[in-house]
């Protein structure tokens, strides 16, 4: 080319078309930055979100959040923009066909006057959740927990210990050795701030780490390559595994307890797991070698708790400890769902989660996952849309308690199932008042501290009111640290074995069915990550 | 004083959890483009895994966040663009990019070594109702255009603004930190003014296992990398060619 103009008039034509009409332009509007938890799962992470013109425009994490410590999972850095996702739930819908709310209303009326209705909750302790267990109880139904996979790995020591799994945590900062059977500790597990932070500090790049981590797994997950040592076994041989561990540390007294004996022998435990008789009996050194040890299992897995059991990690600094003397046990909701005339399906629901019946379900999402059977799809709030207290995270081993206000509304007539049930039964509470009894109930125990831009102990607030006004800032209630409290947790004989649950990271556990738009970037734009299987976005 | 932004990344702390990418699209308003594959997409950071080579329990992975590096010296992209829409911002460091000037000729793609340059190939469009959540300091780009990583840019008038507002003619560098380091959840990335003595990040790039990639041809890249794992060290060497290192300090 010789002449630069047709470079030039090139040029003119793409300034000319950045201006064009259908050209997005971001909003104006005053800046202002607030403070919040999380809403996509229960782990209620400290985030802090800039908004424009009154539109949240971007998310990131609080430094000074006492559980998440700034760090946040991938998925909310774009969760702003699930709101408008295009599976975004805007209107009712009854069996394919579009309804209204009050037909939806009329039809669980007809419903619970007719029989049993079962009310499914995946969020338990929220305002929400005793506002959904009020109605339960009112109809004379049942209101039952869906509790995620970490919730799930606690279970069986709520079974012989009498502790509710919801009072239980790790105490992940005081362990010394932490041994994961396939749980993504580095790839979104419980609050992923909190183990991500203790890991990269006293962990990574470590050759002599002060935390060891012992990933056992059949694959180099994103935590097996940056485990301290990563164990391949066989893909569903975890259970056959602990029996082998268990054998070396009663047969070579390297722990104190003395029963139960595992039900397989150390041969057969190594033939099924693909681990040498040599190799576990070295793991099994290795584990007790650095005390305190937890044994962490990716979902619940009778035999790899018993682990614990063993090694002394109930009730003990650096193991499974007592955060909440206040917790209820959660009841399994398979038992009732059978024989109910309705069921009932909060929002906090993994879509995942169908339930095998044949009543009428009731079915609140923000987004269409697609592919899921429900009589009635009713379109709840989304990210930042409704009020919620955030109470304490599945797998902290610390009470907490945060309020996440509505900062933005939904541009549809969307409903919670708070709302929906209050439109049938006009005398329960509301969300609003239940956390001021809890605000109250905090306030007048006088113990922990609020961390807000500065952490303060909470007898220094002058009324509830003060206290109430921080957290709906943004500030988190923490309560004290565990003490010492013992707990007996009886193993008489050997768990009978447990199918193995299919592999779980962020991609399939996260409860909506839908992830932000900008995920992508991972699993469609990269190499980085396998595309979510069965999602639909 | 001039400044020279760079970062030190520890590839020992990098879980590739990605949180660095969306944050990053986040912030600069890139578009979501259903049709976008590894060839085709933005992702003006990209976290690349790579292993040893090695199977069963021998085989190591890491993560290596690719980023537009900032060349110092002889910068490759600003060499080959005709239209002036490459520069380096003296003042900081940082190698600009301007899309009104850009024509798509994507020279400077060619040029890059680190492969840290994206076409647009579509006009930016976000699911209806979408452009609500985009970031008002970052303007969409037009379909035509070369992307690449400014060290957001934004954040640094943002910056400024703040500053001036107090009167003050240097930025607090709490103040300004691009969206990737904010959001790495380890602390992997690490950001700073490579030409101030002060900053820890300068110490940090000049600490012993500290390397870059394609050191050896001499473009001085301000984004440094770390590892204690002997074969991440010797996959940059390869690249980068033995004792290239050792010229630059």
């Amino acid at each position: 080319m010789v002449t630069p103009v047709p470079w030039k008039l090139l040029d003119d034509v793409s300034i000319w078309s950045q201006n064009w009409s259908w050209i997005p332009q971001p909003t104006r509007g005053p800046v202002e930055v607030k403070r919040s938890s999380c809403t996509l799962c229960a782990n209620g992470c400290g985030i802090q979100i800039k908004m424009a013109g009154g539109w949240p425009v971007g998310v990131a994490g609080v430094a000074r959040h006492p559980i998440s410590k700034g760090a946040l999972c991938p998925l909310a850095y774009g969760a702003h923009q699930l709101n408008w996702h295009p599976q975004r739930l805007t209107t009712v819908r009854h069996q394919a066909s579009t309804s209204s709310w009050a037909a939806a209303q009329a039809a669980f009326s007809k419903a619970c006057s007719e029989g049993t209705v079962v009310i499914l909750d995946g969020h338990a302790g929220r305002a929400a959740s005793t506002i959904l267990e009020t109605f339960a109880q009112k109809c004379n139904g049942s209101y039952r927990f869906v509790p995620s996979p970490e919730e799930r790995a606690l279970a069986p020591y709520q079974e012989w210990s009498g502790v509710a799994t919801n009072a239980l945590g790790y105490d992940l900062e005081n362990a010394q050795t932490i041994v994961s059977f396939g749980a993504p500790l580095l790839d979104g597990w419980g609050t992923p701030g909190r183990f991500t932070r203790l890991w990269a500090e006293q962990a990574a790049g470590k050759t002599e780490p002060q935390l060891r981590l012992i990933q056992i797994e059949p694959t180099l997950s994103r935590t097996a390559a940056r485990a301290w040592q990563w164990i391949p076994i066989r893909e569903g041989a975890e259970s056959a595994l602990s029996s082998g561990l268990a054998s070396i540390f009663i047969e070579e007294g390297l722990v104190s307890a003395k029963y139960p004996l595992p039900l397989l022998t150390l041969a057969e435990a190594a033939d099924q797991s693909g681990v040498s008789i040599e190799s576990i009996r070295s793991l099994a050194r290795t584990i007790v070698a650095r005390p305190p040890v937890v044994v962490i299992a990716r979902d619940a897995n009778p035999e790899i708790a018993a682990l614990n059991v063993l090694l002394g990690a109930i009730a003990a600094p650096g193991g499974i400890v007592v955060k909440s003397k206040r917790a209820k046990p959660f009841l399994p909701s398979d038992s009732v769902i059978g024989s109910a005339r309705a069921v009932l399906i909060d929002s906090s629901v993994p879509w995942e989660f169908v339930p095998h019946t044949d009543a009428e379900v009731f079915r609140f999402a923000a987004w269409d996952g697609g592919s899921n059977r429900a009589d009635w799809l009713l379109p709840a709030p989304g990210f930042l849309e409704e009020l919620t207290d955030i109470p304490t995270a599945p797998t902290s081993a610390i009470e907490t308690y945060a309020v996440a206000p509505a900062l933005t509304q939904s541009s549809s007539d969307v409903r919670n199932a708070v709302q929906f049930l209050s439109g049938i039964d006009s005398t329960l509470p509301s969300i609003e008042k239940i956390i001021r009894t809890r605000c109250e109930d905090l306030f007048h125990q006088h113990t922990g501290s609020v961390y807000d831009t500065e952490v303060s102990p909470l007898s220094k607030f002058e009324s509830v009111t003060k206290f109430e006004e921080s957290l709906w800032k943004g500030a988190i209630w923490v309560g004290v640290p565990p003490d010492a409290t013992r707990f007996r947790c009886e193993l008489k004989e050997w768990p009978a074995p447990t199918a193995p649950p299919p592999p779980e990271n962020w991609t399939k556990t996260w409860a909506a069915p839908v992830l932000p738009p900008l995920a992508s970037k991972l699993y469609q734009e990269s190499s980085l990550r396998e595309p979510p299987a069965g999602r639909n976005s | 004083m001039n400044a020279g932004y760079g970062m030190v990344i520890d590839l020992d702390r990098c879980t590739g959890c990605g949180s660095c990418m969306i944050a990053c699209s986040a912030e600069n308003n890139v578009a979501p483009t259903p049709q976008a594959t590894p060839r085709t997409g933005i992702t003006p950071i990209l976290v690349r895994k790579v292993s040893n080579r090695m199977e069963g329990t021998a085989r190591r992975e890491a993560f290596v966040p690719i980023l537009c590096m900032h060349c110092e010296h002889d910068t490759p992209c600003v060499k080959v663009c005709p239209q002036q829409a490459v520069e380096v911002d003296k003042a900081t460091g940082i190698v600009m990019q301007m899309p009104q000037r850009c024509l798509g000729c994507r020279y400077c793609m060619t040029a890059c070594p680190y492969h840290a340059r994206y076409y647009n190939w579509w006009d930016p469009v976000w699911p209806a109702g979408m452009e609500k959540s985009l970031n008002p300091g970052v303007a969409s780009r037009m379909r035509g255009v070369v992307e690449k990583c400014n060290l957001c840019h934004a954040r640094l008038h943002s910056a400024k603004e703040k500053a001036a507002a107090a009167g003050k003619r240097v930025i607090e560098p709490a103040d300004y930190v691009p969206a990737c380091v904010e959001a790495c959840p380890t602390g992997a990335i690490r950001f700073g003014n490579l030409a101030d003595e002060s900053d820890p990040v300068y110490h940090e790039s000049r600490s012993p296992g500290v390397f870059r990639f394609l050191a050896r041809l001499g473009t001085e890249p301000k984004v440094y990398y770390k590892s204690k794992e002997a074969w991440v060290r010797e996959l940059a060497e390869a690249n980068s060619g033995r004792g290239a290192e050792a010229k630059h300090g």
